[in-house]
């Protein structure tokens, strides 16, 4: 059983967010798949688990709760996906939801912008419990990493980080990620001038037309979106 | 014997009174005459248990915290004197050795409730850690032997030599998606 893991929690986005992002993924894949979304109100997936506000788990936090094999039903062989809400998936995903996964392999996009860790975590996949310890040892002192990050200057939001810890556990552990072609993975934000820069940056990188212009490049598979206010980009769907 | 717990604020719900006493009417053994649970949030933390030393002043007393699992019969764990857990044997003491995830005593120690609560913002700022601080530097205790392992060294196999185990920080447990030897010991939700 493939499991696409999600959280959503009331502040940044809208629940129509998750509903629009399970539609997209039913319409864009013939994988059979279960949609999992940790939340704290209802929203439309195929299992809601409890967002629960009053723990000591902060944001996007929680979706390290996905690592753990005791989380979310899985099962031995069950291969976790997890996935950020704000991506637009602009045609069929079959490659990327099906992307074959060995034992202790870790995948993730293809960051082609640049960055100064490996993880994307728009999207994770791994076979369940393979990085139990990404959580386990996460939950022995949650106070300390989830500001770990923003006290280091890593990151500019209190309790943002959560990729940084990823990509730091992987690398203790020295696990090569697996990273799938960048060029399926586009990126929007409302920032016209930094949109410029990118699409240039993915002709170069990808030697193809423009990113996101007037179409969306033939290459791309998903868009994750940088800024709430974008909801245009909805229209591509 | 009276059964004494503690639920206050938002952290923990009526499901986790009635789990833990679901979890000792099938699984501990233990028999008892009342199930007391307070309720009354007078300080905005858990120096509220302190409450209990006031309002049971006799008899065999027996408080558990709600973030626990009880999986079989306990060992007698009431005492005549205060009595409280010694963590030190799985963990490093820290700023208190002590753990007041069980707590026993028989009769009158209500000296511990009017100790805090003539002092009681002194108090609070000075052990602003915890009520198991307070314990631990201004209170005669005794310490059960282990009997209460944590979790967290126990996630995947049910120590089999203990009958309860703390959830510590692992409260998230207790929470809906989770599944381990330790679910199949508290109420579906």
């Amino acid at each position: 059983m493939i499991k696409v893991c999600t959280v959503f929690f009331e502040g940044k986005y809208s629940p129509d967010y998750v509903s629009k992002f399970y539609d997209s993924l039913k319409r864009n894949t013939t994988v059979p798949f279960e949609f999992v979304c940790l939340s704290d109100t209802d929203v439309k997936a195929d299992l809601v688990l409890p967002y629960n506000k009053h723990s000591n788990i902060k944001l996007h936090w929680h979706k390290l709760k996905f690592f753990s094999p005791q989380f979310a039903y899985q099962k031995p062989g069950d291969e976790i996906i997890i996935m950020d809400i704000d991506q637009v998936i602009t045609k069929n995903i079959d490659d990327l939801i099906n992307y074959p996964v060995k034992d202790n392999e870790f995948i993730s996009y293809h960051t082609w912008w640049p960055r100064n860790i490996k993880v994307n975590g728009g999207f994770y996949k791994f076979k369940s419990g393979d990085f139990d310890y990404i959580w386990n040892d996460f939950s022995l002192n949650p106070e300390y990493w989830q500001t770990h990050y923003y006290e280091n200057g890593d990151v500019h939001y209190k309790y943002y980080g959560e990729q940084n810890y990823v990509d730091w556990k992987l690398f203790e552990k020295n696990i090569t990620i697996t990273e799938v072609p960048g060029e399926w993975l586009g990126k929007y934000t409302d920032n016209k001038k930094d949109m410029i820069e990118m699409n240039k940056l993915y002709s170069k990188k990808f030697n193809t037309d423009y990113m996101i212009l007037d179409d969306i490049n033939e290459k791309i598979k998903i868009v994750h979106l940088n800024g709430v206010k974008n909801n245009k980009i909805w229209n591509i769907q | 014997m009276r059964i004494i717990c503690c639920r206050f604020g938002d952290k923990f719900t009526d499901w986790h009174v009635d789990n833990l006493k679901h979890m000792i009417d099938n699984y501990s053994g233990l028999k008892y005459d009342s199930f007391e649970v307070i309720e009354n949030d007078i300080y905005g933390n858990w120096y509220n248990k302190l409450q209990m030393y006031d309002k049971f002043r006799d008899g065999e007393n027996l408080y558990f915290d709600l973030d626990i699992v009880i999986y079989n019969k306990l060992p007698n764990l009431i005492r005549k004197q205060f009595t409280l857990l010694d963590d030190t044997w799985w963990r490093e003491p820290a700023h208190t050795p002590l753990n007041s995830s069980i707590v026993s005593w028989t009769g009158d120690v209500s000296y511990i409730w009017n100790k805090f609560v003539s002092n009681d913002v002194f108090w609070l700022d000075k052990y602003n850690k915890g009520s198991d601080e307070f314990y631990y530097k201004q209170i005669v205790y005794q310490t059960y032997e282990p009997v209460c392992p944590s979790i967290k060294n126990n996630m995947n196999y049910k120590p089999e030599e203990y009958s309860i185990c703390t959830l510590g920080q692992m409260q998230h447990l207790m929470e809906k998606g989770w599944t381990g030897w330790y679910s199949d010991y508290f109420i579906q939700r």
